[in-house]
C-alpha cells in the first residue's frame, strides 16, 4: 500500500507536457533587475548604489531581520539604478538594475562540474554558508533555509523530508533536476541531515514520476557505496494526490504525524525542504555558489512540444525576455501563470523579473481559465471532502461573508493552506478560496494581536 | 369538581405570589446600577448603530459620552453637530461645533483615463482583488472598482457609476461615518470637510509612482510636478512621494491650483456654474451679482 496523506485531496490531471525537455541554460540578457524581496520575511536592504561595479555572486542586498535573506548579483556589470519597479503582481518593489558586462564571477566559486561528495564536518560553517549564499526554500514559500535548519532549543528533528512530489500539474522543473542533478540533490540532503543531527532523510516522490524515483535511487546507491555520510537516506514513492507537496501533507504521508493547528513542522520533529532547495544547499556548501539560478518550466497546452522548455535561469531576468527567447507568447494564451495552475499566481506584468522561487511560465487558454457562474451552495460537501486540512470550506465562506470572526476561528480557518482543492471541487462555482483567504488573514491578525496582548 | 378548581386556583395564586417575592428579592440583590443619563443620551442619538463614532453602537456611544470628561472627544458623525448639541444639553455640558465632513473618492481612473492592461476574472471584491495583485490597470494605487465601499455603506450614499467605473458619493446621504474609508484596501477614499457652501478642492489621485509611470498608467494622474504647490498662495498643498495633497484646513478655495494642474488631477466641486448652459432660462439679474459668478465668466472668455 503506497503512502499518502490521510484526509482530503483531489486528483487534477497530471499533465507534464514538458517532462522530456532537457534543462537548457538561458543566455544572460543585456540587463537584469534583481528584486530585494525574493524570500518570505523582510525585504533585504540594498548595499550597492548606482555606478557600482558588481561581479556574479557578489552580495548586493543584506538581510533586514531574522527572517530575511542575502541577495546576490546574478550578472557582472554596472549597477544602473536602485529603485521601485513593478513585480509580477504589479506592486512596487525595490529592484537593483544592472547593466551586464561580461561574466566575471567573484573569487572562490567552484564553477567546475566535478562532484564534491565529501561532506564538511563543521555544522556551524555549513549553516553559515547556507545563510551567506542566500538559500531559501524553493518549494514555493521561499522561507529562508538556514532558519528551518536550526530547530529552536528543546526541539529535535526526527526526520528530514525532501519534497520531490511536484504535485502541481504542468510543472516539471523539480522532475528535471531529479533526473539531471540527482547526485547533487542527494549530497544536499546528506548535508542538511548532518546539520540536523543525523536524523534519517526521506526523499518523497509521487508514483507518476517513475524515472525520477529510479534516478534518485540509483544516485543514492552509488553515493552510499562510494562515500561516508549517506546512510539513513531513502527514497519513498508516494501515491499521486494533490496537494502531496504541502508541508503538512507530506509529513502526514511520510511520518504519519499531524502538525497541530498553528503549529510548525518541527513540533512533530519534521523538517521539509524541496529537492531544488537541496540542490541549492549543495551548490552553496560544496561549490560556494550563491543562489542565483533556478529551474523554470515554460509550458502550456497551447504550446507545441518544440516550444516547451525547462530553463536554468538567473535571477533578475525579465519574464518577457524568457517568453521571447522561448518563442514568444502563444496567441491562444489568455492567462500566464507563475507557478502551477492550482496555487500559482497570475502574472499581471510580464516585464517583471524572475526571482529565486520562480518555477514556471504557464500559458493557459481562455477555456482553461474562465470561471463558471456562481450559484447557490447545494450542501454537497465536496469541498469538505477535498480539503486536505479537514476544514469545511462551505461553512467558512458563509461565516467569512458575514464577518463572524469567532466562528471562523473555532472552525480553524487559520489552518487553511490555500491549496485550492475546495474551489476546484465546487460544482456551484463558489469562489471559496478567494473568500476564505481574506478571512484567514483577518483571523490570523486577531490571533497574533491577542498573543501580543497576553 | 368545584373543589379541584378551588384548589388549583389557590395553589397557583400562592405559587405566583411566592415566585413574585423571589423575583423581587433577586432583582433587588443583583440590580445593575446604571447612570440614567445614558438612556437620556441614547434617546437623542440617531440609532443607526453604524459604529462611525468608534464605539460598538449607539448605546455604547451614549455610555462613552456620559463617562468621558471631554465631550469634544465624542462625535456622532451621523447626527452631526445638531445631535451633539442636544447630547451636551442633556448632560449639561458644552461641546464645540465640528466642521461637517464628507467622503471623497480620490481617483480619476475612469475607463477612459486609465486603460485596462489585464482582465480580472476572480471574485468581485476589492479586498480579494487587492490581495491578489495591483489591479487590472497600470495604476497600482487607484480604485479597483469592485464596490466594497458601496456594500459597506449603511446609508446608501455610495453608488458605482457604470460609465466611469468609479464610486460616486451622494453628499446629501453621506454621514461621514468612515466605513468606506476603512474598507477601501487602496485608501482611495478620504473624509474631507464639506467646505464653504459645499465647495471643495482636492487632488483626485493617490498614485505614488514617478510622474512618467503614473502618467502612462492614467491620463489624469497626479504626476507630482509641484506646480500646484508653487502656485498656492496659502501653502495648503504639499507634494510627498510624487503625489500632491491639499490640506483642507488651509485651502481657501481660490482654485489657482485647478487651473495650473497639467493633468487635471485637481478637482473643484460644487462651484457655481461649472458648465455654460446656453439654452437655460436667462439668469435673474440679482442672482448673477454673486461674488463668484464674474470670475467664472472671465474664465469662459
Amino acid at each position: 500500500m503506497m503512502k499518502t496523506f490521510s484526509i482530503g485531496g483531489i486528483h487534477p490531471s497530471d499533465k507534464k507536457i514538458s517532462k522530456d525537455c532537457k534543462i537548457e541554460v538561458l543566455p544572460v540578457p543585456s540587463k537584469v533587475f534583481i528584486s530585494v524581496a525574493q524570500h518570505l520575511g523582510a525585504p533585504a536592504t540594498p548595499v550597492v548604489k548606482a555606478g557600482d561595479q558588481v561581479k556574479v555572486g557578489q552580495v548586493i542586498a543584506e538581510p533586514a531581520g531574522f527572517i530575511s535573506a542575502y541577495v546576490h548579483s546574478s550578472v557582472s556589470g554596472t549597477v544602473k539604478s536602485v529603485g521601485p519597479r513593478k513585480d509580477i503582481a504589479g506592486n512596487n518593489v525595490v529592484h537593483i538594475e544592472i547593466d551586464v558586462e561580461g561574466d566575471e564571477w567573484v573569487e572562490g566559486v567552484d564553477l567546475s562540474d566535478t562532484l564534491v561528495t565529501e561532506i564538511p564536518q563543521d555544522n556551524k560553517a555549513i549553516l553559515d554558508k547556507i545563510k551567506m549564499c542566500g538559500v531559501v526554500g524553493l518549494g514555493g514559500a521561499t522561507f529562508p533555509a538556514h532558519v528551518k535548519l536550526c530547530p529552536p532549543p528543546g526541539k529535535k528533528a526526527d526526520c528530514l523530508i525532501l519534497n520531490g512530489a511536484e504535485c502541481e500539474p504542468y510543472l516539471t522543473s523539480d522532475y528535471r533536476i531529479m533526473l539531471e542533478r540527482s547526485k547533487e540533490i542527494v549530497i544536499g540532503a546528506a548535508i542538511m541531515k548532518q546539520v540536523l543531527g543525523g536524523c534519517p532523510a526521506v526523499i518523497g516522490i509521487e508514483e507518476n514520476k517513475p524515472e525520477a524515483i529510479k534516478a534518485m535511487k540509483a544516485a543514492l546507491a552509488e553515493l552510499q557505496a562510494a562515500a561516508k555520510g549517506y546512510e539513513g537516506i531513502s527514497v519513498m514513492s508516494l501515491k499521486k494526490k494533490y496537494p502531496q507537496g504541502g508541508e503538512k501533507q507530506l509529513i502526514d504521508a511520510v511520518m504519519k504525524r499531524q502538525v497541530k493547528s498553528m503549529g510548525l513542522p518541527i513540533d512533530v520533529g519534521a523538517v521539509v525542504q524541496n529537492v531544488a532547495t537541496s540542490l541549492a544547499v549543495y551548490e552553496a556548501v560544496q561549490k560556494n555558489k550563491p543562489l542565483i539560478t533556478n529551474t523554470l518550466t515554460v509550458t502550456g497546452d497551447c504550446l507545441p512540444l518544440e516550444k516547451q522548455h525547462n530553463y536554468l535561469f538567473r535571477i533578475g531576468m525579465p519574464l518577457s525576455y524568457i517568453a521571447e527567447y522561448a518563442g514568444g507568447v502563444p496567441e491562444e494564451a489568455a492567462k500566464i501563470i507563475s507557478g502551477g495552475p492550482m496555487m500559482g499566481k497570475a502574472i499581471a506584468n510580464l516585464d517583471a523579473t524572475t526571482v529565486k522561487g520562480s518555477s514556471s511560465l504557464l500559458y493557459l487558454t481562455a477555456e482553461q481559465t474562465v470561471r463558471g457562474v456562481e450559484s447557490a451552495c447545494i450542501r454537497c460537501g465536496k469541498c469538505a471532502e477535498a480539503c486536505p486540512m479537514g476544514l469545511e470550506p462551505f461553512l467558512l465562506q458563509k461565516y467569512a461573508r458575514n464577518s463572524m470572526m469567532d466562528e471562523l476561528e473555532e472552525n480553524a480557518i487559520q489552518d487553511c493552506i490555500e491549496c485550492g482543492c475546495c474551489l476546484y471541487s465546487c460544482p456551484a462555482n463558489i469562489p471559496l478560496l478567494d473568500i476564505i483567504r481574506i478571512a484567514k488573514g483577518d483571523v490570523i491578525k486577531i490571533i497574533r494581536g491577542r498573543a501580543i496582548k497576553n | 369538581m368545584t373543589q379541584t378548581i378551588i384548589w388549583t386556583i389557590a395553589i397557583l395564586t400562592l405559587l405566583g405570589a411566592l415566585l413574585a417575592v423571589v423575583l423581587y428579592v433577586v432583582a433587588e440583590k443583583f440590580k445593575v446600577e446604571e447612570d440614567p443619563r445614558i438612556d437620556d443620551v441614547e434617546k437623542e442619538l440617531p440609532g443607526a448603530n453604524c459604529g462611525g463614532c468608534g464605539q460598538a453602537g449607539c448605546r455604547a456611544f451614549a455610555q462613552f459620552c456620559v463617562e468621558s470628561e471631554d465631550l469634544d472627544k465624542c462625535f456622532c458623525p451621523v447626527g452631526g453637530n445638531d445631535v451633539m448639541q442636544k447630547v451636551a444639553s442633556v448632560l449639561g455640558r458644552e461641546v464645540a461645533a465640528k466642521e461637517p465632513m464628507v467622503a471623497v473618492v480620490r481617483c480619476n481612473g475612469t475607463c477612459e483615463n486609465r486603460p485596462k492592461t489585464n482582465e480580472y476574472g476572480g471574485y468581485q471584491s476589492c479586498r480579494v482583488k487587492a490581495a491578489l495583485y495591483s489591479g487590472d490597470t497600470g495604476c497600482s494605487f487607484g480604485c479597483l472598482g469592485c464596490g466594497d465601499c458601496v456594500s459597506v455603506c449603511q446609508f446608501g450614499a455610495i453608488t458605482m457609476d457604470p460609465a466611469t467605473g468609479l464610486p460616486v458619493v451622494d453628499e446629501e446621504k453621506c454621514t461621514a461615518c468612515g466605513a468606506c474609508v476603512k474598507t477601501c484596501p487602496k485608501g482611495v477614499i478620504e473624509l474631507r470637510n464639506k467646505g464653504r457652501r459645499n465647495m471643495r478642492v482636492y487632488v483626485s489621485c493617490v498614485n505614488k509612482d514617478k510622474g512618467a509611470v503614473a502618467r502612462k498608467a492614467c491620463k489624469a494622474a497626479c504626476i507630482g510636478c509641484s506646480k500646484c504647490a508653487k502656485v498656492c498662495p496659502f501653502e495648503a498643498i504639499t507634494v510627498e512621494n510624487n503625489v500632491a495633497y491639499i490640506d483642507y484646513t488651509k485651502c481657501k478655495l481660490c482654485k489657482k491650483c485647478v487651473a495650473e494642474c497639467p493633468t487635471a488631477a485637481i478637482h473643484a466641486v460644487n462651484f457655481p456654474v461649472v458648465k455654460p448652459k446656453p439654452e437655460a432660462a436667462p439668469c435673474h439679474p440679482e442672482r448673477s451679482e454673486g461674488s463668484v459668478k464674474p470670475e467664472v465668466e472671465k474664465k469662459e472668455e
